[in-house]
């Protein structure tokens, strides 16, 4: 079995009157791509800080390759790659000069960087603008080049803190082709996201939800706890039938997609008899329904609204209505 | 140990940072144009500072007489006063400002013959008393015309006296005679003027202007370094680096340092060429312009580390300097100051900068002279970029 990279002990980050993380207890092995996920605010920023040793945990440990990420953090930084939420680069240096300014800061030796950057100029599609300067790249390429920088002195772990926001679907594509290029090459990625697809892609996922870790699992184990609780409602008018069916108390959440009424249930069968027996809405029309497989959105939406239950090691769990 | 790896990670900062300053065109063309432009400017305008020269004043000879009209062409004769005819004298008191005067002198009627009557009148004079030091100065110089003028009379006086003075002089006892004869002569002063015989104000205060500009220079230019990579987000991107804070702080200052170094050389060498200011044991200014630098540039990276933004740098370098101009010795000397200020004033690089450079340049000082001022600033620079470089680390949160 792989090691674990990255393992945290009820980690707490208190600044003032906030707690942005609360006693956060996890671990990352080697190799995984594990995806972070939360709504804004919800500490995910704070605990790649904390990771980096760029704030100092209130209480609780946290190490990164078995060395303490904030007493020994001058001497992890030599072994990861941090890529921030917003675009940190030199704006007035070239793309090659950044490049070259964070190989000279890794200490990446002379002999290997100009052979280096020329494979990450190759491979991240900046070999045309090498003598563009930073801050006149599009998004998408500013992107890129952060994580070239980041990646220049070859780590075995990298911090991407939301590197697709905003970005074009085929950039975020190429983006997380490197990911999993990387993750190929045995390195471990610790992302943050929002978005849902990309959370699919992760080989382990963590909710964190107002700084407390809610879940943390395989993409398709978190899907399961939801198995046979979705159902999608053909209704018309739509419009009309989503405010409807918020206020029904038998039914946990009810958002819009593709036209259909999505349906988080505890009992759907219940709930479809229930339908079936008599049907509230007069003005409209019950057109079917049919059971769905969740995707990592619903369980999100779960998460958010609350209506799953803190980690259990159990792979079922209990689904309690808020 | 200092090694290899030490000297790369400055490097890197300090290439970059070099490529920063480099590549803000604005602000290099400013730090190019600006010191010169001021040394120039400030040069002027305090070279000439210490005579009265052209001081707009009205006259009014209510007299009209002989006497009086000598004593206007003493008056005229000076170079101190630029001389117009008061048209209204019946107001009593002259109107300064409406004549834009900041003098005027009034001749009384009956001046010339109370000067015979052994009950001699005093001439008027008015002054603008707004400008606290220039109003005693024209009232010393209108006095010291008045001297020459009362001198001159008396020579006349003397050489008209009638035979009958002299032979009752003859009478008198020779102690009595020789008290009489010293009496009459003027008194006067053998002056050797040392450390500055031209008495050049402009060489004594060329070091206050020079370090004034690359004190303002040093400080705003690196108070933003800091926090402008606070504020852009680059700070996490260099901690997360294996870059220790130290070396962070000394690659930031080296840039700075070479650019501060060209400049004040360049400014010193200007008022030479153009001031032809004197300048002496070079290699010891040197060393006090190097120290004075390294001080300045700690108190702006110092500034620049503790503000959060680049606003608040600004801020604070401004509140910091601001007292610098008046209190650091650079144009008025401090030990006219109450000692309370003088004390405050130790705080300020400039005053150590001053007052070591005019006792290398001035006075010729030993070096033991300039050791205290050498160690506060050597000191200050090392306090300023630890306290700096240990805020960088803390200062995230």
């Amino acid at each position: 079995m792989s090691e674990s990279v990255i393992e945290l002990h009820g980690i707490v980050k208190r600044y003032r009157n906030t707690l942005a993380v609360d006693q956060v207890t996890m671990s990352v092995q080697s190799g995984e791509i594990f995806g972070f996920l939360g709504a804004n605010g919800a500490g995910k920023t704070t605990t790649i800080r904390m990771l980096c040793g760029l704030t100092r945990p209130t209480a609780g440990r946290g190490t990164v390759c078995g060395l303490d990420v904030w007493r020994e953090r001058h001497r992890i930084r030599q072994r990861f790659g941090y890529v921030p939420q917003r675009f940190s680069l030199y704006t007035d240096l070239t793309v090659i000069e950044n490049l070259r300014f964070f190989g000279g800061a890794y200490q990446v030796p002379r002999a290997e960087l100009d052979q280096r950057i020329e494979t990450a100029l190759g491979n991240f599609e900046l070999a045309s603008r090498r003598n563009a300067r930073a801050g006149s790249l599009s998004g998408g390429f500013k992107q890129l080049l952060s994580i070239a920088c980041a990646l220049v002195h070859d780590p075995n772990l990298l911090f991407l803190d939301e590197p697709t926001a905003g970005l074009d679907p085929v950039h975020r594509q190429s983006i997380w082709d490197l990911l999993y290029e990387l993750s190929q090459r045995g390195r471990t990625i610790f992302v943050t996201t929002h978005y849902m697809d990309e959370a699919e892609r992760c080989t382990d996922v963590g909710f964190i939800q107002e700084g407390r870790l809610m879940a943390k699992d395989a993409p398709s184990r978190l899907k399961q706890r939801l198995e046979g609780k979705l159902l999608e409602l053909h209704v018309e008018p739509v419009m009309d039938a989503l405010p409807a069916f918020r206020k029904r108390s038998d039914i946990l959440t009810v958002e819009l997609r593709s036209g259909r009424l999505r349906v988080l249930s505890d009992d759907p069968e219940g709930l479809i008899a229930g339908l079936h027996k008599s049907w509230p809405y007069p003005e409209l029309k019950w057109l079917g329904h049919e059971n769905v497989p969740p995707d990592m959105e619903d369980v999100f939406m779960a998460y958010s609204l609350g209506h799953l239950n803190e980690m259990t090691e159990s792979p079922r769990l209990t689904v309690t209505a808020s | 140990m200092i090694g290899f790896r030490f000297w790369r990670s400055i490097g890197t900062i300090a290439y970059k940072e070099f490529i920063h300053v480099w590549r803000d065109r604005r602000i290099l063309l400013s730090i190019i144009v600006l010191p010169p432009f001021f040394t120039l400017i400030f040069g002027h305008a305090f070279e000439e500072q210490q005579t009265l020269q052209d001081v707009p004043a009205l006259l009014y000879d209510a007299d009209r007489t002989t006497e009086s009209t000598k004593l206007i062409e003493q008056l005229k004769s000076s170079k101190s006063f630029v001389w117009r005819e008061w048209k209204e004298p019946k107001t009593g008191t002259p109107n300064l400002l409406k004549n834009h005067a900041s003098a005027a002198v009034i001749i009384p009627s009956g001046w010339g013959q109370s000067l015979h009557n052994g009950d001699p009148k005093p001439v008027r004079v008015v002054l603008d008393g707004t400008d606290t030091n220039t109003a005693p100065a024209i009232e010393g110089v209108l006095q010291g015309l008045l001297g020459e003028f009362q001198m001159k009379m008396r020579d006349e006086m003397i050489d008209n006296l009638p035979d009958q003075v002299f032979e009752m002089g003859r009478t008198l006892p020779p102690g009595v005679r020789n008290e009489f004869g010293s009496a009459m002569t003027p008194w006067i002063v053998e002056r050797l003027v040392l450390y500055n015989p031209g008495l050049k104000f402009i060489d004594f205060i060329v070091p206050g202007i020079v370090g004034l500009i690359l004190q303002l220079l040093t400080v705003t230019l690196i108070a933003s370094t800091i926090t402008r990579e606070r504020e852009v987000g680059t700070l996490s991107q260099l901690l997360v680096t294996p870059l220790r804070q130290s070396e962070v702080v000394i690659g930031k200052v080296i840039p700075y340092l070479l650019i501060s170094l060209v400049l004040i050389a360049s400014t010193i060498f200007l008022s030479y060429l153009h001031f032809g200011v004197h300048f002496q044991r070079i290699h010891l200014l040197g060393l006090v312009c190097l120290l004075f630098l390294l001080c300045s540039l700690g108190l702006g990276l110092l500034i620049s580390a503790f503000s959060k933004t680049q606003t608040q740098a600004i801020q604070f370098s401004v509140f910091v300097l601001l007292p610098v101009f008046i209190l650091s010795g650079a144009f008025a000397p401090l030990d006219q100051l109450p000692e309370p200020v003088q004390w405050f004033s130790q705080f300020f690089p400039l005053t150590h900068f001053c007052h070591a450079f005019r006792q290398v340049n001035m006075y010729n000082a030993p070096f033991r002279y300039i050791v205290p001022d050498l160690l506060v600033l050597a000191g200050g620079a090392f306090l300023t970029c630890a306290v700096a470089a240990y805020l960088l680390r803390t200062g995230d949160d």
